[in-house]
């Protein structure tokens, strides 16, 4: 990152104010003054250099050199109180008060240095170890060029509803800066650059201000929706001293307790869904805790109706007979009420369209069907990036929580049910039940379909990564390509079995959040896998070297197509399209001539890696030994070389 | 008449027409199917995988060829649409032959890693 000139402009342009201690500049001042007046003697070698008798003629300096207090100190009080444990970071100059605050008054404990080679890694890691620990992490950077790397993080983290305790360093009073770098690094509004998907930011002027804004920010990003927030550090407010601790005051931090549906709402709905033939309960992003998945599965046992689970989060046992996620289609078609919880994209879950010159799409429910939406979705909306998706026409929506709204829900239901309306219902279950066996044989025979092939099929692929984790206490904390066989083959029915994606759908998210999620799994000694798509790993390789620098149990399962498979497609649909060249898709979207051997990249940066792994049946010796790494406590890549999809 | 309905309707007519008999070519439809990117939805094996929607496996395929000709012409939701002058009728005679040489799917219950 920053390089500071050691030149004296830039050694000088701090103002040392109060609480300083002038007993270095006292102690140096003599020995200066010595040197300057001892006459110089005949060098003991040729080598010697000659002395610089302008610098060393210089007067003592006037200002005190030495405090005993700083700014940085204070922050890291205030950071304690918020319990933050780890603080991400690529180093920069222009936080390098807080920085050494952290390393030397904090011991580096409480908040923890993450040192990342990149600010999206650092942004990342956040975002994946958020979901699995249910708090934010600290990440701070550069307030011009480290924020700039940073954006495309801040933009996942936004649209994937997730908090981010973001800082950035910063000089505020020109006066004060000093040389280009520092001018470069140095913006009037930095939050600018990133306010249309962050929650809330501030700058603030003084400790006192700083203290009140630090808890406000992580107040803000733990209430529902959820979502990054910024605060801008002035240098000098960082590294100069405090001129009155006692006086600066931390405010204690009370989290906003989740608004619950109106209870009126949430009776009407009640009665909605108990009458209704065919209910379809659609979430996303709806368990924010261990509990959530927990009660979905309460409201849909007592419902014993179609539950969709579009995998923003873990919000439903994947083989529960209820799940009916890859039926979405049929089961929206016989719905005559869908509830959707904390989605986001409704319009994209309940209509088909259609990719073509003529954009076309229908419904994919049939007219009179109630819909409802239950969230925290329509509290907070921003203007510029469109994550907020398409709108869908709604007959309510209830303004609430989605997790803490389900009990109040759950409850309202089960009084209205009386034993002949729940008999049929238990009838509607076992339908849905025999529909879900159903999908489980189709996908499993659906798997057997190139199973032996080379390149490796990625049914294949995850199969053999079940094996070998299946009676661990396991967590997959990506799928770089939203890869569905894990949801289709596995059992998933634990909170942290599935942490969801990115959220922006931007490229660079899956290495270093899987990092991230694996840090917050290894508290609880688990293991943690993530199916690692090589497009994604080459934007951040470098999340390699921080899983090893500290020591993430994590095993990378490289799903090595050679391509940007998406684009690929696309780029074929657009040929085929225009009726030309659709032997060229290639051009400009395969990772091929060379082959990128990810197995010696990884070792490279002191990680453990096997492959690359081309014949399926050296799958299992591979992954078993890389598992047996990553319970020692460190990371593994095994590099697997896979058809597309 | 939506465009489910229209493309049942030409499939009818098609086959109602009949269709020539063409001597295909298993392994020029393999090159084909690799080459013109045929796998990069469906699968170097046929297993299918996805797109903005899921692109069904093909190996050992139902589809009589008239039908699965005239669905790469047409291009059922966001397939792309295969026109005749960058894909011939021949060429897709062949990757029909293709996937019919193709294994398939296998039974099952003797797959231990498939009844974890």
């Amino acid at each position: 990152m920053s390089s500071k000139p050691d030149d004296l402009a830039g050694a000088g342009r701090r103002n040392f104010l109060k609480g300083v201690t002038a007993t270095g500049a006292a102690a140096l001042t003599p020995v200066l003054v010595a040197q300057a007046q001892t006459p110089q003697t005949a060098p003991a070698a040729r080598t010697v250099a000659l002395p610089n008798t302008a610098v060393e003629t210089l007067p003592p300096p006037a200002e005190p050199v030495n405090q005993t207090s700083s700014g940085g100190d204070f922050m890291v009080d205030v950071l304690k109180t918020l319990d933050i444990d780890y603080l991400a970071m690529n180093c920069a100059s222009s936080f390098r008060g807080l920085h050494e605050a952290v390393v030397n008054y904090a011991m580096n404990v409480k908040p923890e240095i993450l040192t990342c080679p990149h600010e999206e890694i650092a942004v990342s890691m956040a975002q994946g170890y958020a979901k699995i620990e249910g708090k934010p992490m600290a990440v701070i950077c550069h307030g011009t060029v480290g924020l700039q790397h940073a954006s495309m993080g801040l933009y996942n983290a936004w649209c994937d509803r997730v908090p981010i305790y973001m800082m950035i360093g910063n000089i505020i009073e020109a006066d004060k800066r000093g040389t280009a770098p520092e001018w470069a690094h140095s913006a009037i509004d930095p939050g600018g650059m990133v306010r249309d998907f962050v929650k809330w930011d501030d700058q603030p002027a003084s400790l006192q201000h700083f203290a009140e804004s630090a808890v406000r920010a992580y107040k803000v990003a733990m209430t529902a929706p959820m979502g990054p927030v910024l605060l801008s550090l002035d240098a000098e407010l960082q590294e100069n001293p405090i001129s009155d601790r006692d006086h600066l005051r931390i405010p204690k931090y009370a989290p906003v307790v989740p608004p619950v549906g109106d209870s009126g709402a949430i009776a009407e709905l009640a009665k909605l869904l108990v009458t209704a033939q065919n209910p379809v309960l659609i979430c996303d992003r709806m368990a924010r805790s261990a509990s959530g998945m927990a009660r979905l599965v309460e409201l849909a046992e007592a419902l014993q109706c179609a539950v969709v689970d579009l995998g923003g989060r873990m919000n439903f046992p994947s083989r529960h007979p209820l799940n009916q996620t890859f039926r979405r289609p049929a089961v929206v078609a016989q719905a005559d009420v869908i509830l959707a919880i904390e989605v986001n994209d409704l319009w994209g879950s309940i209509n088909s369209f259609n990719d073509r010159i003529v954009r076309v799409n229908r419904p994919l429910y049939k007219p009179g069907t109630k819909i409802i939406t239950l969230g925290s979705r329509d509290l907070y909306i921003k203007s510029n990036t469109q994550d907020f998706q398409r709108f869908n026409e709604v007959d309510l929506a209830i303004a609430g929580d989605g997790e803490g709204s389900l009990p109040a829900l759950t409850e309202q239901v089960r009084r209205l049910l009386s034993a002949e309306r729940k008999a049929a219902l238990d009838a509607r279950g076992r339908k849905l039940g025999e529909a879900h066996l159903a999908l489980r044989e189709s996908a499993k025979s659906d798997a057997t379909i190139g199973w032996d092939a080379s390149p490796i099929s990625t049914a294949r692929m995850c199969a053999e990564l079940y094996a070998q984790i299946k009676d661990e206490d396991w967590s997959l904390v990506g799928t770089g390509i939203n890869i569905n066989w894990p949801r289709r083959l596995w059992k998933m029915d634990q909170p942290h079995h599935w942490n969801g994606g990115s959220g922006g759908f931007g490229q660079g998210y899956n290495a270093p959040a899987a990092a991230g999620a694996a840090l917050a799994n290894k508290r609880h000694g688990r293991i943690s896998v993530t199916i690692q798509s090589d497009g994604d790993l080459m934007y951040v390789p470098g999340t390699l070297w921080t899983a090893a620098h500290h020591r993430i149990p994590i095993l990378y399962v490289m799903l090595n197509n050679r391509a940007y498979h998406q684009e690929y497609m696309y780029l074929q649909a657009m040929a085929a399209r225009h009726g030309r060249g659709i032997a060229n898709a290639h051009v400009g979207t395969t990772l091929t001539n060379p082959n990128i051997d990810f197995a010696t990249v990884a070792r490279g940066f002191g990680v453990y890696a096997e492959g690359p792994i081309t014949d399926p049946k050296d799958l299992a010796v591979a992954l078993k030994r890389a598992v047996a790494v990553v319970k020692r406590g460190e990371p593994a890549l095994v590099d697997v070389v896979t058809d597309p999809r | 008449m939506n465009g489910f309905s229209r493309l049942l309707a030409v499939l009818l007519l098609t086959l109602a027409a009949g269709h020539p008999a063409w001597s295909a070519d298993a392994a020029n439809g393999k090159r084909v199917y690799l080459a013109d990117g045929c796998f990069a939805c469906h699968g170097r094996a046929g297993q299918g995988g996805a797109m903005n929607y899921p692109a069904p496996p093909l190996a050992q395929t139902k589809l009589p060829l008239a039908v699965f000709r005239i669905i790469l012409r047409t291009g059922p939701k966001d397939m792309p649409a295969y026109a005749e002058n960058v894909l011939p009728d021949q060429d897709v005679a062949d990757i029909h032959a293709f996937l019919l040489s193709l294994p398939g799917r296998r039974p099952t219950q003797d797959m231990p890693l498939l009844n974890q």
